[in-house]
């Protein structure tokens, strides 16, 4: 036991030194974002000499990061509605109802997980261009909705299953339709698990970006992530400035993270072990 | 509401069973003839019942039909026609034919191979990571926090911090300066590039595996590792005899998602970190089927090249099938 607890200890030190190269980096680009270009010019590793927002306020106006915000937040809030929605009954339906090609329904789901977005987006490019979803907020959420609602309704499916079939008999003999059913018994006693979903969904959107090259175009309709990717270019003689940038983007996720993170790992776990 | 005369809702005889079994639902729920001439309300609320699954599951079936199977039948299709002032035009094989010639494709496939063997590094850090967390080694509860938290960061934020840590006047370099090494061009060096970027993307990515593995931890035996203890196993023995086999299901799917994930999420770490260079040093199947379509307008040729990365991720599939029918016999 003694041993045991040593070799602990030997442990903790290559596991505390990983732990600071996985912080480092993002403290690294904070204090960056703190310095002005002299500091950054002159030294890049001191601290910088006072808490300075003007770069973060400068990648919010100038850099058009305030627009790229608005077009995530839109996007992003409006896919995972969609998707939880189109989930959760999909969802219900493969779970609770018996119908004739249920199974199929649920197979055929379940090998849309596996087509990786690459091997579609030719096409898809091509087929959005042709009904003019290309450049509009409704494309990239189809996209976006068409991308993870495989992956949403195995996880609701699941999780309803969970659900004793006796509430669903007992809200019929109360006289309720199948819709009632939804509303009234999955809805809200699936509330733990679309908020997992949901979060879960809400990142996948909001780190994409190869989705988003492919539908946004122009300028103005960029998410915050393709932003990001254009900031190099335009400030890379001004790097606290492309570091404060990166760091708004990256502020909604360390948010979510820091307060849902027991939340993601179930999701996750949940779709790793009920496989 | 006087509905108890409804077979539907009235609970059959079986259904207490626990088993959930399926034939056995859709045997007890199917309705009694007799109802059909029952009254009309009655008759109304059964063909209701019976339409509402399709209603359900239809918006997710003609969304997934329509942006998901349609593309990927259409892009098979795609990959045997022609580019440029043949688009359109039946060409058979050219497009694959040209895709193994190019020596841009054929980096990709290579690294393809790379990323294979890089994957036991892959799966094993999280592995390893996982276990010491599990053996509850002093502070395991804030590493957990610690090492998931890139796992939810953007590719595209990694790939742009690291942009800034990989510099050549960066502070990695100056870190292996203080110990007499390198400076090391990180991302300027052909041999060293594709490593580089797979390095940053097994830093992104680790938390996700390490969950899965602890997950799968959770389900081990206490007893049989108490025992092991009492016994006066080494931490070596423990893992080897103990929890690698409680864990192969678990391992094998982090090998199968952290493969998938090699082959089909590094796009954004490209884009960002090395666009594809130093000389194409750094192309992926996914990163050449980007270029191909846009920049070179060479969507059919980009088809062809979907096609064989679809087949990559088919067998890969196929394997993870394979393997896990035989582990479920051995259980």
């Amino acid at each position: 036991m003694r041993s045991a607890r040593r070799t602990g200890w030997l442990l903790a030190i290559p596991m505390a030194a990983l732990a600071v190269a996985t912080i480092y980096p993002l403290v690294f680009t904070a204090n960056v974002a703190m310095k002005t270009r002299r500091e950054y010019v002159l030294d890049r590793f001191a601290l910088a000499e006072s808490i300075r927002w003007d770069s973060f306020v400068a990648a919010w106006t100038t850099a058009g990061m305030a627009r790229y915000f608005v077009n995530s937040v839109v996007v992003v809030s409006i896919a995972v509605a969609l998707l939880l929605l189109l989930g959760s009954m999909a969802g219900f339906a493969l779970s609770h109802l018996r119908f004739r090609g249920s199974r199929v329904l649920f197979l055929g789901f379940l090998a849309a997980l596996f087509v990786p977005f690459q091997v579609i987006m030719v096409p898809l490019a091509r087929t959005m261009a042709d009904v003019g979803l290309l450049d509009t907020y409704a494309g990239l959420i189809l996209a976006y909705v068409a991308q993870f609602l495989p992956f949403t309704i195995y996880l609701m499916t699941s999780y309803f299953s969970g659900i004793p079939r006796e509430l669903v008999d007992a809200a019929r003999v109360d006289g309720n339709t199948f819709y009632g059913v939804y509303r009234r018994i999955m809805l809200p006693l699936g509330k733990p698990a679309l908020l997992s979903v949901g979060i879960l969904n809400a990142l996948f959107c909001w780190n994409d970006v190869l989705i988003a090259l492919l539908v946004m175009r122009s300028a103005d309709q960029r998410t915050l992530m393709i932003g990001v990717t254009t900031l190099r270019g335009q400030y890379s003689d001004n790097i606290p400035t492309f570091a404060a940038g990166v760091l708004i983007a990256a502020v909604p996720v360390l948010a979510i993270y820091l307060f849902f993170q027991r939340r993601i790992v179930d999701a996750i776990t949940a779709g790793a072990t009920k496989g | 509401m006087a509905v108890e005369g409804t077979p539907l809702s009235v609970r059959p005889a079986g259904a207490g069973r626990t088993d959930n079994g399926r034939a056995s639902d859709r045997r007890s729920r199917r309705p009694d003839p007799g109802t059909r001439s029952g009254p009309p309300r009655n008759r109304r609320r059964l063909t209701s019942d019976r339409l509402a699954p399709y209603i359900l599951v239809a918006p997710a079936v003609l969304i997934i039909v329509a942006f998901r199977l349609w593309p990927l039948a259409l892009g098979i299709n795609f990959s045997f026609t022609g580019d440029l002032d043949r688009d359109g035009q039946p060409v058979g094989l050219a497009n694959y034919i040209e895709l193994f010639r190019d020596p841009l494709f054929q980096i990709a496939l290579r690294n393809v191979g790379l990323l294979v063997l890089l994957l036991p590094v892959a799966v094993a850090i999280p592995g390893a990571l996982a276990t010491f967390i599990f053996l509850r080694v002093p502070g395991h509860r804030f590493y957990r926090s610690v090492y998931f938290f890139p796992a939810v960061l953007s590719p595209v934020i990694a790939g742009a911090i690291f942009n800034l840590l990989l510099a050549y006047n960066g502070p990695l370099n100056r870190l292996i300066g203080t110990v007499g090494l390198g400076p090391i061009d990180w991302l300027g060096d052909p041999k060293l590039a594709m490593f580089t970027v797979v390095g940053v993307h097994i830093w992104a990515t680790f938390g996700m595996a390490l969950v899965i593995f602890l997950a799968g931890f959770a389900t081990l035996d206490h007893a049989l590792l108490d025992a092991a203890r009492v016994d006066g196993a080494s931490l070596p023995q423990v893992i080897w005899h103990v929890i690698l086999p409680g864990l192969s299901r678990t391992i094998q799917f982090v090998v199968v998602t952290t493969m998938i994930g090699l082959l089909t999420s590094m796009f954004a770490l490209l884009y960002v970190m090395t666009s594809g260079g130093p000389g194409g040093a750094t192309y992926l199947p996914e990163y050449y089927i980007w270029v191909q379509m846009g920049q070179m307008n060479r969507p059919a040729l980009a088809s062809a090249a979907s096609t064989v990365l679809f087949f990559i991720m088919l067998v890969v599939g196929l394997v993870q099938v394979a393997i896990l029918r035989r582990a479920g016999r051995e259980d």
